[in-house]
């Protein structure tokens, strides 16, 4: 949680960082007039506190390189596309949270909150390597990551309560019988997988 | 109508009863659905969050093999594959060389003709044409429905064509209704439930979960309905979690629409699955058959 209520500004990388994200984005995020709907309407508004959707905006106009890449709005975003929605100049700041989420890991930045990193690769590289997504395989892969930081930090409780969690949910699921026990696979995972080495900036 | 249909890896796995009850229903209504040959996953939430062009690509290739077998529109049950689908083919009409990119690695190329439509298009077109309700051999009396839409059914991070209303959606309380049902006006219809962060962001997701729960106990409803396999998943399996927060103790069963429209159009109890839940929908199911025998005694 982000106590800074100043941001760092700079004429230079103010026009760098806003014409970078605008581009990548391709969100006109210069007509921000900071009317505040997407705040209003954000889903993780509580969570986030301070920081709302015009001020992540505010922040990449301002040029605040570092706070932008990295900060609990970027990594809490849902994708939810309310703030878009609303904005009266059809600024989508979701996209600006993809975008933003992909330049910190082009930076190589640690990311603020790596479970969610953790999930959103394993999903993608488990699902080109099969061509489709298998429930048990992605958690799998997911659980391997979130455990194998936990027992690097010695976190043991953490690393306890995961392992319990994520049963109790599978054992429930397999009492219902929606816990499916079979593999699902594309052969066009080869398409897919020249498709993601042409695009060359994805999940590693 | 025949349909280019395509599942998704989520309805060939945890939500396979919106599989098999998007094909019956479908078919009671007279439609013919083939699934789509080889398709692959279409990145969900997550490719967007990781690549802007896998976003893309991702769905490019279902979108050129439904095309090259000649339909004319595909049918996406899930509200995640649907939306992305949807995101992908307009992103490619708008930018030519994307999609000639793409479509240099792709078998099947993509013209970018093709609707894309999710389920409740076909439904809704049934209940306005009336013909949904003449074969309507169960009425849904006593079912009053907080209709849920979540995020990805009319809320898009780009301009789309959209047939319904982005804020305030109605064609499933229009389904509902043609069926016998009630439904609510309500005000978490569109909120986000949180999706995939009851994994990694639990307590936050619990929270969204507690206030839609909370809104549409508040205005009388005795069932969730919605389409997309992810709001179904965390509105009933995490429902003792969120309730108990909340210190709430009534329950309230979470259905998929066409679970409703399959009873209503007389398919069974366990060939829609709906013993596959966290939340029991039987109390509701007796509710529903008292009212239909109260109706025809009166």
């Amino acid at each position: 949680m982000q106590e800074q209520t100043a941001f760092q500004v700079s004429g230079d990388a103010a026009r760098e960082l806003s014409a970078e994200i605008a581009g990548r984005s391709e969100q006109p995020i210069a007509s921000c007039y900071q009317c505040r709907r997407c705040a209003a309407g954000c889903p993780v508004g509580e969570a986030t506190g301070y920081l709302t959707p015009d001020r992540l905006i505010r922040m990449v106009l301002l040029g605040d390189r570092k706070m932008a890449l990295n900060n609990d709005l970027v990594w809490r975003c849902l994708s939810c596309y309310t703030c878009g929605t609303r904005c009266p100049n059809g600024i989508h700041t979701s996209r600006v949270t993809e975008t933003l989420k992909q330049m910190a890991r082009e930076e190589r930045l640690e990311p603020l909150h790596p479970k969610t990193d953790s999930f959103h690769r394993s999903f993608v590289k488990t699902s080109l390597f099969w061509g489709r997504m298998n429930e048990v395989g992605l958690m799998a892969a997911y659980q391997a990551r979130v455990l194998w930081s936990c027992l690097k930090r010695r976190d043991f409780r953490e690393m306890r309560s995961e392992i319990s969690s994520q049963t109790r949910f599978g054992l429930s699921l397999f009492r219902l019988g929606r816990l499916h026990p079979g593999w699902t696979v594309s052969r066009g995972r080869r398409e897919l997988g020249r498709l993601a080495a042409k695009s060359g900036r994805h999940s590693r | 109508m025949e349909y280019a249909y395509y599942p998704g890896c989520t309805l060939k796995q945890s939500a396979f009863p919106l599989d098999r009850q998007s094909r019956k229903v479908l078919r009671a209504l007279g439609h013919g659905l083939t699934e789509i040959r080889d398709w692959n996953c279409c990145g969900a939430t997550s490719a967007s969050k990781l690549d802007d062009f896998l976003e893309v690509a991702m769905p490019a290739r279902n979108i050129g093999i439904a095309e090259s077998a000649g339909f004319e529109e595909m049918l996406i049950p899930c509200s995640a594959c649907y939306s992305k689908t949807v995101v992908a083919k307009t992103r490619m009409n708008r930018d030519p060389r994307l999609k000639q990119e793409i479509n240099s690695e792709l078998a099947h190329q993509v013209r970018g003709e093709i609707r894309v439509s999710s389920i409740l298009e076909p439904l809704f077109d049934a209940a306005r044409s009336r013909e949904l309700g003449q074969r309507v051999s169960r009425q849904l009396s006593g079912v009053v429905a907080a209709c849920y839409y979540g995020c990805m059914l009319t809320r898009f991070p780009l301009d789309v064509d959209l047939r319904d209303d982005a804020e305030n959606p109605g064609f499933m309380e229009a389904v509902l209704e043609a069926a016998g049902g009630t439904s609510l006006d309500w005000q978490e219809k569109t909120f986000c439930c949180g999706a995939s962060a009851t994994v990694y962001d639990r307590e936050t997701a619990l929270d969204l979960m507690g206030r839609i729960f909370s809104d549409a106990l508040a205005r009388g409803a005795n069932c969730l309905v919605t389409l997309c396999p992810v709001c179904q998943m965390n509105m009933d399996a995490y429902q003792e979690a969120y309730c108990s927060r909340l210190g709430r103790s009534r329950r309230l069963p979470v259905l998929f629409i066409t679970e409703l429209v399959g009873l209503a159009l007389g398919l069974g109890y366990k060939e829609l699955y709906l013993d596959r839940h966290f939340v029991d929908p039987a109390p509701l199911l007796r509710e529903m058959e008292r009212q239909q025998e109260t109706e025809a005694a009166s």
